[in-house]
Order: structure tokens, then sequence, then C-alpha cells
């Protein structure tokens, strides 16, 4: 066997692969007809190797045929290729010598006699013995040398054993067998029409001189006819249809005829109930199940599950005529059916009733019976495989399942499987393993392998008596021992790499179970080898394992529950299940960070507990989370679908909140977090947290000067004092410097930037330091810092609580609730606000509807302002107005406050227009401005703006109230910051929550927060005319040309009106003349010196309300300051400072 | 089978956490950290017991971390093949039931479970019982109603009761959730993380405890 490799070179010749395709193959093949020219040196080689390449295929189980036609074809190819590449020169030589002597024995002694020495056939020698040695004359020698020479060739591999056999090898002297070509399919035909003919002429003159002829049907479209001469042979098959002599009439070797009319044993190997597989054809590969057997033994009844077309095209169902019946069957074989039970109703169903008859227990459908599911057909021997079936496990369990579903009680046999996987056994053994010997004398012995020879096992048996003997066994007595308990692993099949513990072991049946899936699963023993790891293998295919969220399509994504040998079932969102290879999966996802809500609000993650509400109420564990509402769950105990299903997560509740769950196993590798956290309160909070964002991006603005200006646009980014402005005309984007361009109010107003600056600054306010890009403001405020709370302590900003700027001075008005309502500065009822009740209404107390009764008080809660215009609007104009008047009650009072302080005039001058175009509607024509909050409520200035002062400038220090009133674009949203920065304490000053009030709540809080109208409480009543006033605000609201601004004086008189109208008093002015002013241009101002006399109307003042007192000590504006009453220099107390009004001394 | 186990357990911690009360901290973390867990290698750790050693502390360069390696003394839990153990009863299922021994669960197959004892689908919740047990109670309890009376006026009569009601105690045993059993350990699988056993009640005294 030296020249393997001329096989290969063969194998891959196209041609002959061709024929292959065609022949019916056969695994008991030892025969090989083959033609040999007679005469054609140059060809011998070739047909050594043809020959050898032949005997190598009997050996592989292959077959050669058809090779005599493609000899020409094969020695040109083959003097190109380097036949001998392997096969050296000397054993060529040595070859033909033994070529030489397998002939021998046929022929003569002497030569027999020369290679005897060589040769070890037994054949040989008993061929010897029976040769006539001495009649061979020299050319009977010399012909057979030449013969010998000339034919070279095959050592006889036949089956050597059968001795008695051998001696009735055919010889020379005997006729040879001649292959001849015929159609195939009709070999038997024309053996029949030989045999006929030569019975016909036999008793003629000239009989056909043919002994025999046969076929076999392994080897189609030849037939083989014993005859002295091809000449005889081509004589006989004259006539005949079908034979082609003149594609050769070749003789067949000696050797060979023998095994060309052997019958293999192995088909008896075929007996009912053994497994077959099939050979080719739509059941290619298909398991079957052998029922009978034809006598002949060509023919067997299979049983197996069909693959019926449930989706056969259309002309093929409708066409119910018989002659296309067959069509599908041969022509739908693009796409194989999968295996499938034949179901009556599924077939009728698609292919009509009359395709399927019954016949007894029995469906006929398209030429094929089906019984009990199963289809029952004759194939030939020759179209199945018999050997390596191995059955697996699932393939025979298919047959043990009834139409019904129904398991049948051990219709198999799984001694048949046993058997056909015996061979496979032997090969799976390794040293070490555990085996038991199951047949045998040593049946019951088990021990550990030792070694292996061939298929001879060395065991050390671990037993009673034999304990530690080595013991030589077969290795197909043998098989795999496992124990309960034992952790296995699966090396083939369905199941490979699954691993588990044993838990039952029947025979060569192992039960275990599955690490993974937690379920049992049947293997045969020979599979199984003890496993020290935990199998992961088996849930990875490709990039995917199981359990994996993948994206199946652009909608679709899904859970990969099962795994099979190169596919999954996935579980998709709709609750589909799917079977997908890798490559139909698009990508994995991942939900580790994926958070839904659950039915009650709460968040869930990936490895929740959760639980069904609704549906079925099941139990899980989410496995992934996709799009936040779908949520895949697992749960073991769920068998459907390998414990996955998919469920929205609203649907879902948590089965064990986790709570601090994460608390007690804190990383202490990681920053402290209550080291960290107030640190990061602090960077999270206010004013830091939007720091970076400048409060004028985003505004609309109008480019004031420059190229562009006239321009409008909005700022896109800001850096430093250059803007970023995009332009609505031409959709331009241009840098331009902040001071280049006026902040554009919806309706029309222009705002200079700078002015709105300190909103950005607003988180800085408490610190006072906010200011200080403020020029005019910060003056502005220093002054009324004086009198009011100062900036830098302002509880009022940093704490959020606004100051009442009447307060005693404890810093803290208790007016200031949690319920944030402004407390009524001009609460008479000493020790208690009862305007501050629950309903936060502030009570008028000059409701002059009510005439005599303080409606202030009421339960009702809503005090009808009777100063207030009908219309929120009208109300809000009397705060701004008030507020500022508030301070104007002592024309003696040190001006600090107010007065000449020309910084804050600049801040008037610097930013009146801005405010006066945005003011005037609120601040002058009140009445027709009720509206006008609405509108400008939209513009972050104003949003903050003008609420503010309404809702705040009451309760918060004067300055601010003032500064509401006034232009100063800081002083406005100086309230605004203390809004926001109140944290808790203030909760309805915010911004917006103050401009929907403003415009919700109309009078009523108008009503609530009315510092204008301070000069009309009760507080002030008995000391009215001695107030010292100051006039605030004119300017900007263009009142009476703003002649009066900064004036002082006492007030003559005033008088509540209704609201419709404007509230005004009569003022006499230090410089002598009188004028009626709009209160709500009159601030108080403040006492300053030891000594001036002053008027304690701040709400919170509860216990001093209204009474004058004398400033013991030097007033600073926000600080408490010491006073006494008037009468008793003794009485001492505190009060705030803001919460003065300065009163001219007593003419 | 538990045992006690002194074990060591590296914590690192973060400066932050330095000062007066790091003690606390390493000791909070030490039994977040290991109580309740397993380890192939040890079983499962049930509680500390006692702190041997906090650990010195080392100051990881790079890092400021400190590493502490504390030595403590736990109870540990190792199930070991052929050991018995007592179990609860979780999870009925066609294929056998699963029993929580403490931190562990065991698979009992139904192969493992003596051959009389069927899985009942039609129970809820599912449980393993054996349909003569189920007949035989039945009859006993018919049986015995008339008797009980009889009973207390006869002394042999009450023995024979009594001898009857433990064997039906015997042979009663329904397993279902909940239900206590006393098995033996077969198989155990060892994770890393991770113990897993299967059991069986298929031999003598081994079963149903009451």
């Amino acid at each position: 066997m030296s020249d393997v490799d001329d096989s290969h070179m063969f194998d891959s010749d196209p041609v002959e692969q061709e024929e292959e395709l065609e022949q019916v193959d056969e695994g008991h093949d030892e025969v090989r007809a083959i033609g040999r020219p007679q005469d054609e040196e140059d060809e011998e080689d070739e047909d050594e190797d043809d020959e050898e390449e032949e005997e190598e295929e009997e050996i592989s189980g292959k077959k050669g045929k058809k090779r005599a036609k493609h000899r020409h074809k094969r020695s040109i190819a083959s003097r190109f290729v380097d036949l001998e590449a392997e096969v050296s020169d000397e054993e060529e030589e040595e070859e033909e010598d033994e070529d030489y002597g397998a002939d021998g024995f046929i022929e003569t002694v002497d030569d027999a006699d020369d290679d005897s020495g060589r040769r070890h056939y037994a054949l040989l020698d008993k061929k010897r013995q029976m040769e006539d040695e001495e009649d061979k004359s020299p050319e009977q020698i010399a012909k057979d040398l030449s013969e010998r020479y000339r034919r070279p060739a095959v050592r006889y591999t036949g089956d050597m054993n059968e001795v008695p056999q051998r001696l009735l090898m055919p010889s020379v002297n005997d006729a040879s067998l001649w292959q001849v070509r015929v159609r195939p399919g009709r070999e038997r035909d024309i053996v029949f029409s030989l045999m006929r003919k030569s019975i016909d002429v036999e008793y003629t003159a000239r009989p056909l001189g043919i002994f025999a002829a046969f076929q076999r049907d392994s080897l189609p479209g030849m037939i083989y006819v014993e005859a002295r001469s091809s000449k005889l042979v081509s004589e006989a098959c004259n006539g005949l249809v079908g034979v082609f002599p003149s594609r050769g009439i070749t003789l067949v070797p000696i050797e060979e005829m023998a095994s060309l009319l052997q019958i293999k044993k192995q088909d008896l190997t075929v007996t009912p109930g053994s497994w077959v597989r099939i050979r080719r054809g739509k059941y290619a590969g298909d398991l079957a199940q052998v029922m009978d057997i034809t006598e002949n033994g060509e023919d067997v009844g299979l049983k197996f599950v069909p693959r019926i077309d449930l989706t056969p095209r259309d002309d093929a169902a409708i066409d119910a005529a018989g002659k296309k019946r067959k069509k599908p069957v041969t022509g739908a074989a693009t796409m194989r059916p999968s295996q499938r039970l034949f179901n009556y109703e599924e077939v009728v169903k698609v292919w009509g009733r009359k395709q399927v008859s019954k016949r007894n227990q029995v469906y006929v459908f398209q030429n094929d019976t089906y019984k009990d599911g199963f289809i029952e057909k004759d194939f030939k021997l020759s179209g199945l495989i018999l050997e390596d079936v191995n059955p697996t496990l699932d393939e025979i369990t298919q047959f043990t399942r009834r139409q019904d579903g129904g398991e049948a009680d051990n219709l198999v046999d799984l001694s048949i499987i046993a058997e056909a996987s015996r061979k496979a056994a032997i090969s799976v053994l390794q040293p070490g393993d555990h085996v038991e010997v199951f047949e045998g004398e040593q049946a019951g012995v088990h021990g550990v392998v030792e070694e292996i020879h061939q298929d001879i096992v060395i065991i050390t048996a671990i037993g009673v008596d034999i304990e530690g003997q080595k013991v030589e066994l077969q290795a197909r007595s043998v098989r795999k021992r496992f124990k309960p308990g034992d952790h296995v692993k699966v090396m083939t099949g369905q199941n490979a790499d699954e691993t588990g513990l044993v838990v039952s072991v029947a025979d060569n049946v192992v039960t275990f179970l599955s690490d993974m899936s937690m379920q049992e699963v049947s293997v045969f023993s020979k599979d199984l080898r003890e496993a020290a790891e935990v199998g992961s293998g088996t849930n990875i295919v490709g990039n995917y394992e199981l359990h994996d969220l993948v994206q199946l399509d652009a909608q679709t994504a899904g859970v990969i529950f099962k795994t099979e040998r190169d596919s999954f079932r996935v579980l998709d969102q709709n609750g589909q299940v799917r079977l997908v290879q890798p490559h139909q999966i698009s990508m994995r996802r991942d939900s580790i960070k994926a958070i839904a809500t659950d039915s009650e609000g709460h968040e869930i993650r990936i490895n929740d507990n959760v639980k069904e509400i609704d549906g079925e109420g099941r139990k899980g564990i989410v496995l992934h989370i996709h799009q936040s509402f779908f949520a895949f769950l697992h749960n073991r105990e769920i068998a459907e679908n390998g414990g996955v299903f998919v469920t929205r997560a609203r649907s879902l509740a948590s089965v064990a909140p986790k709570g601090n769950v994460m608390r007690p196993g804190t990383d202490l590798s990681k920053m402290n977090p209550s080291i960290g956290a107030p640190i990061g309160g602090m960077v999270g909070s206010g004013g830091m947290g939007r720091g970076p964002r400048d409060r004028d991006i985003g505004l609309t603005v109008c480019v004031v000067k420059g190229p562009h200006k006239g321009y409008v646009g909005t700022i896109k980014d800001v850096n430093g004092t250059i803007a970023r402005v995009e332009l609505r005309t031409g959709n331009k984007v241009v840098s331009l410097e902040k001071d280049k361009m006026r902040e554009r109010l919806p309706d029309g107003k222009l705002v200079p930037l700078t002015g709105r600056g300190s909103q950005s600054n607003r988180g800085g306010y408490g610190g006072g330091g906010g200011y200080n890009n403020m020029g005019p403001p910060r003056t502005n405020y220093g002054n009324g810092a004086s009198g009011s709370a100062g900036p830098p302590r302002t509880p009022a900003w940093g704490g959020g609580r606004t100051p009442n700027p009447y307060s005693t001075g404890e810093g803290r008005t208790p007016a200031w609730n949690a319920s944030s309502r402004t407390p009524n500065p001009y609460a008479l009822d000493g020790g208690k606000t009862p305007a501050w009740n629950a309903s936060s209404r502030t009570p008028n107390p000059y409701a002059s509807g009510d005439g005599g009764r303080t409606p202030a008080w009421n339960a009702g809660a809503r005090t009808p302002n009777p100063y207030a215009g009908g219309s929120s609007g009208s109300g809000g104009a009397s705060w701004g107005g008030a507020t500022p008047g508030r301070n104007v009650s002592a024309t003696s009072a040190p001006t600090t406050g107010w007065g000449g302080a020309s910084p804050k005039s600049t801040g008037w001058g610097s930013t009146a227009d801005g405010w006066g175009s945005s003011t005037q509607n609120p601040w002058g024509e009140w009445g027709a401005g009720a509206q006008t909050p609405a509108a400008t409520a939209a513009t972050p200035a104003f949003a903050y703006g003008a609420p503010t002062p309404a809702p705040m400038s009451a309760p918060t220090p004067a300055p601010s109230g003032w500064s509401a009133s006034t232009p100063a674009a800081s002083a406005w949203s100086a309230p605004t910051p203390a809004s926001y920065g109140g944290d808790s304490m203030i909760g309805a000053p915010t911004p917006a929550a103050a401009s929907s009030e403003w415009h919700q709540t109309g009078t009523s809080v108008d009503t609530e927060m009315r510092p204008d109208m301070w000069i009309f409480s009760q507080a002030c009543a008995n000391y009215q005319q001695r107030m010292k006033v100051m006039v605030k605000g004119t300017r900007i609201a263009n009142y009476l040309n703003g002649d009066y601004e900064d004036r002082r004086g006492r007030i003559l008189g005033a008088t509540q009106v209704a609201d419709e109208f404007q509230q005004t008093a009569m003022v006499r002015f230090d410089s002598g003349d009188e004028r009626s002013i709009s209160v709500k241009f009159l601030v108080p101002v403040l006492p300053v010196d030891i000594g001036d006399e002053a008027l304690v109307t701040g709400e919170g003042q509860t216990r001093h309300l209204g009474k004058a007192v004398v400033l013991r000590d030097r007033a600073e504006p926000g600080e408490l300051v010491t006073v006494s009453t008037k009468d008793s220099a003794s009485t001492l107390f505190e009060v705030q400072t803001d919460s003065l009004v300065a009163l001219y001394p007593e003419s | 089978m538990f045992f006690i186990k002194e074990l060591t357990h590296t914590i690192l911690l973060h400066p932050s956490y330095f000062g007066p009360r790091m003690l606390s901290f390493l000791e909070s973390k030490l039994y977040a950290d290991v109580e309740g867990t397993c380890s192939g290698q040890f079983g499962y750790i049930i509680a500390v017991v006692s702190i041997l050693d906090i650990g010195k502390g080392m100051v990881l360069s790079g890092s400021g971390q400190a590493e502490f390696i504390t030595r403590y003394r736990a109870i540990v839990f190792k199930p070991f093949k052929g050991e018995v153990v007592d179990g609860v009863v979780n999870n009925v299922n066609k294929m056998g039931f699963f029993a929580d021994v403490g931190p562990l669960t065991v698979f009992v197959s139904h192969q493992l479970i003596h051959p009389d004892m069927r899985f009942d689908s039609n129970s809820n919740p599912p449980s393993f019982a054996s349909d003569e047990q189920v007949r035989l109670s039945l009859q006993l309890a018919r049986f015995f109603s008339p008797l009980i009376f009889l009973a207390f006026s006869s002394i042999p009569l009450l023995d024979f009761l009594s001898a009857l009601m433990c064997s039906y105690i015997l042979i009663s045993q329904i397993i279902e959730k909940n239900t206590r059993v006393r098995l033996k350990i077969v198989g155990t699988r060892v994770d890393a993380t991770e113990i897993f056993a299967i059991g069986t009640i298929k031999e003598d005294h081994l079963g149903v405890i009451d």
C-alpha cells in the first residue's frame, strides 16, 4: 500500500467525481471491473496505478468504476503529475516484484519458487501444489512471464479467511469475465435478455458461447459476461438494446472475479428494527428504522419521519392531477422541508383532500404511505447507509413519539442504538476512564482503563475479589461508568459541552442535571467524560450567549433562551419565539444601564426581582430591559422558553425593594460620600450650577451701534464682552461687543444687557460681592442698606428670608412663615399677625369698602382692596408706588438712605431708559397695564423683575422695594435672587410663581402685598402728618416729569380711596411747596441719627407697631437699632432700622 | 458541614475614611463583604465570629488607599459528598425538587426519590406523593373515624391504632414546598462563587422529617 497518493489525484478528477455521483454506490463493493488495454506498454504503469488505486478505494469503502473510460485522460493527466512523489523507485521495483509473485501463484512454479522467499501468501503455496509443475513448456513460461510483467498488478486482498473457497478461485484456464457497458438501469433486463438469447440459440449452429452473465446493483451501467474471449461477448451482445460494446468490453482480472460475486456479510446486518440512514434524496442523512427486508435482501422497508412540504408552490398544490403529483417530490427539492410527523389535517389543508387518501390506518399521500405520522417506504439497500449510523438520542426519541404526541412505551430498543454506537464507544475510551464490563465473563467488573490497544483495553479492576488485577478486555464490552453525583461533560452530540451532575445511570444512558439550564439531559455514557469545570461553552454560539439581549432587526430585539448547536432560540419583545442563526443577529445589546419604570413608578434595573401585577403574576429576575418598556424576565420555575418571558415594565412590581441594599456595601475604596456631600451640595446649589451658562444667551437683542445697528438677533454665545449674535436677518451669526446691543423685550423696548447682568450674579448676591459689577445699583443699594438690611449679611438674601424692613431687628420676620406670605407691615395686632393666616391673604386694613371694620383680619382672607383698580395690574401699580413711599416719612431723617445718593441717580440715569420702557405700563398707566405683566412675563427680565417687586417689595427691605420700582436693574433683580436663594422659606416669591400669582390671584395677592399702601396703615395713621417720605421712582415712571424725584417732605394728608383711583397723598416738601403725589412714589425715609424720632411701621414689629420711638443709637440700614419710646427713655428695645420711618419733629 | 475557620480578607480604604471611625468602617465593611458569600474552597461563610486582627493598613503608593489585610474567624458551611443534611423544599417540579440547605441549594432528582413517590402534577402546590399512599390515607381516614371512639374503650385496639397511625405517618410522605426533608448529598459542583449539590432521598432514613 505504498501508493496511496495516487488515489487522491484521481479522486480529484472531476469527471470521475461526476461519475461517482451517478453511480449507485454500495458499501460492499469489492469488485472492481477494470478495462485493461492489452498491448500498451505505456499504459502499464497507469494500470498499476489504477488498480492499486482501486485497491485503495476498496479499503476506504469507496468505489471506482468506469475507470477504463477515462484511462487516457488519466494517463495524460498523470504524465504531468508526479505520481511517484512519495513512492521511491525501489518501492516501485519491489512492488512489481510482489506483483510478479502475486501472479505467480496462478502461473508457474519456477516463478513462484523464485518469489517464494518473499512471498508469504499461504495462498501461493496451496496454489502451487495444485499446479502441474512439469507440463509447462518454455513457451508457456515465456508467455507467463510476459503476462506477468505486462499486467503487474494487484495484490489480492480479497477475503483470505475462506480457505475452501480459495480452492475454487478461477484461474487463467477458466473463462474470463468481461465487463460490458450498458445503459444504467437496464442491467438486469439486459442480463435476462442475454439469458433468453442464449437459451434461444443454444442448440442452433451458432450458440452464443458465453457461459454466464450477471450484474451487480452496486455497479450500475455494467454487466459481466463470462466468456472465453471478448469477441464472443460482443457477438452475444450484438443486437441488444442498451448495450454499448463500443465503449469497450474489458477483461476483469482474475483476482477480482471472485469479489465481483461476493456478497458482503454486512448486508445481513440489516435487521428489522435496526437503524439506517438514507443516503440521498430529500431524506438524505435522515435516520430511518428498518421495518422489513425483502427476501432478496435488496429492498428494505423503512419507517422514518417525513419531510412534507407544507408550503408548496401554488401550482403544485392546486394541481391535483396525478401526472404532476410527483413533481413536488422531485422538483421542490430546493428547500428541504423540515422533519415533521405526518399530520392529516395539516396536509389536507395545504394539499387538498384529494391528495390524501386513507386506507385502514394508513394514509396515502403522493404515493407514499404514512402510518402513525411516519412515512413507510421501501428503499433499495444501496440507497442506505448502514455503517456509522450513530443515531442520536434525539433522533431516536422522535421515533418513540407517536403522532398524538404521547410517548409510546418502549418502542425503541435502546440496545439497538447501543449496538450501533458500540464501535464509536471504543474510540472514546481514554486511559483513566472509569469503565464497567457489561458483557462477557467479566460482566459486572469495573475498573480504570490502563491501556488501550486497538480494540483491547486493559483495565485495573476495582472490586472485591479481583481488586487491583489487570484485566484484558474487548473494548466493545466495556462502557464508561458514571455514578450519580459525578460531574460530567458531554463531548459530542447535540448537547456537546454541556456539563452537569449525574442524577441517574441506566445502562449506557446517563441522565444528568445541566449546570446551566437546570434541566435533565440524557446522553449515552460514551459521549460523556468526567469534568471538573462548569460548562459554559454550551451556552455560547458565536459571540452570543444564553440570555443575551440581541438585536434581530431594527424594530425587534430578543433574548436568547436556548442555544443549540449553531442556532439560537430567541424570545423577541413581542413574545414570539424565533429560531435564529448567529448571522441573523445584528448586534448584541447591553442593557446594564437600562432603567425602566415599574407600575409604582419605581425604577427597575437588571437583576431586580420583580413580579407581574397583572396577567399571570409571574415572578422573575430582570434579565434585560428593552427600550425602557419591555422587560425580559427569567424564572427557572417556568418551563416555557427556558424560563424567559417578556412583559411590559409598567406591569411589574418590585418583589423586594432594594432600598439601601448597597448601603452596607459602600465601597470604602472610593471617596467617602459623606465627606463629599457638602462640597457637592455647594457646587450643585444655586448659581454655580448655572454658572457656566451666561444669562444673556438666548436673549433677543437689538444692535444699537456699529454696522449692524438696528439688527435684531439672538445671542448664541457669550465670551467675555463679546457675544455671538444670530441675526434674524440674513441668518448670520456675528460677533459683537455686548455694549453695542440692547435686549429687546417682546414689546419692543430695549434694555441694556449690562443692566440685566445681575441676574447672572444672582447666586452671589448674598455675599454682597455680587453687586460689584453693577455700579449704580450697588451704590443704590448701599444707600438703601443703610436703612435696611445690609446686603452683605441680609438674611433675606442668604437664607431666603426676606427681612422685614420694619422688623425689630431680630433679623427674622415672624411673618415669614413657611407659607412665605408677605407680612403685612401694617399689622397693628401686636403680637400676632393675623394677616398671615393660612389663607395668606393680606388684609387691607384700609379697605374703604368696609368702612369701619378691619377687613384685613377677616376670615375671608381675601381682602378686597379698595384701592385696587379692579385689575391686577392696578394693584401692582399701587404696590410699586407705595413702596418707595414708605420711607418718606420724615423729612428730617438723615438722607443716607435714599436721599442724595448721587450714585443712585446714576443708577437711575443709566437704566432709566430700559426701565422706563419696560415699566412704563406697570407703574405708569397702571390701569391699562393689567395685561402688561402677562405680556412681559415671557421676557426674562420682566418675568423676574416685574413680579418680583410686587410680591417682594413689600416684605423685602425698603431698598429692594424701592429699587423695585426704580429702574436700576440690579435693584430689580435683587429681590429675585432672594426668592431664588430662599430655599424653602420663601416658596411663593420665585419669579414664576410670583408672576403667575400676579395674574391669577389678582387683587388678593395685590392686597396682600401692598407696600405702597403703607401710608394708609393704621400704624401710620396717628403720625401720618409727620412721616418723612421721599419721592422715588417718578423719573422712571415719568411721573410729573420726574421733577419731584428724591424730594422729601411730610404727608399732609392721605386718604385711601377706592381701588379704581390712584392713591395719592398730599406732600409738603421740605422746600415748602405742596403737591399731591401718587403714593406709589412715596417711600419712607429712614431715621439715622441718635435722637431722631421714628415710627415703627414694619411688620413683625407687632409689639411696637405704630409707636413713635426715639433712636438711641445710630441706625444702620438693615441692622437693629436701639430705640426707646418717646415717653419713657428708659424703655429700650431694638427694632429693625428698615421698619422705621423717620418722623418730623412734632410741630 | 460547619467549620470555624480563620480567614483573611483584604480591604482597601480610601483616605477619606481615615480618622476616628476608621475601625468601624473596616468592621462593617468586612461583615458586608464576607458574610453570606461563598467561596468554592471554604464554602459558604455564614457569619464572622470574631475579628482577630484588623490589619496594619499599608498605604499604597499611588492611590493613597490603605490596604488592610484582616484576619477573622468565621463559621463556614461546606457541603460534602455523602453528607446527610436537612433542608427545606423550595421548589418542586417534574424533574425533582430543589431544597434549601441553608444557603446551599440541593437538587433531588426524581430518579433519586423513591420510585413509589410520583410527581403529582394535579396537586397544588406541585408535590411528590405516591398513589397508593394517597389511597391508603383515604382509607385510613375512613377507617379511623369510627374506630377512634372504640379506641378509648379498648387498650389493645389503641395500641393497634397507634401502630397503624405510625405506619400511616411513615408512609404519608408528601413532598411539596416547605416540606422539611433529610437528604444525602451525592454530588457537589463547586464553582468559585457557588456551590450546587444534588442529593438523594432514596435511602434509608432519608426523606420527609417532621
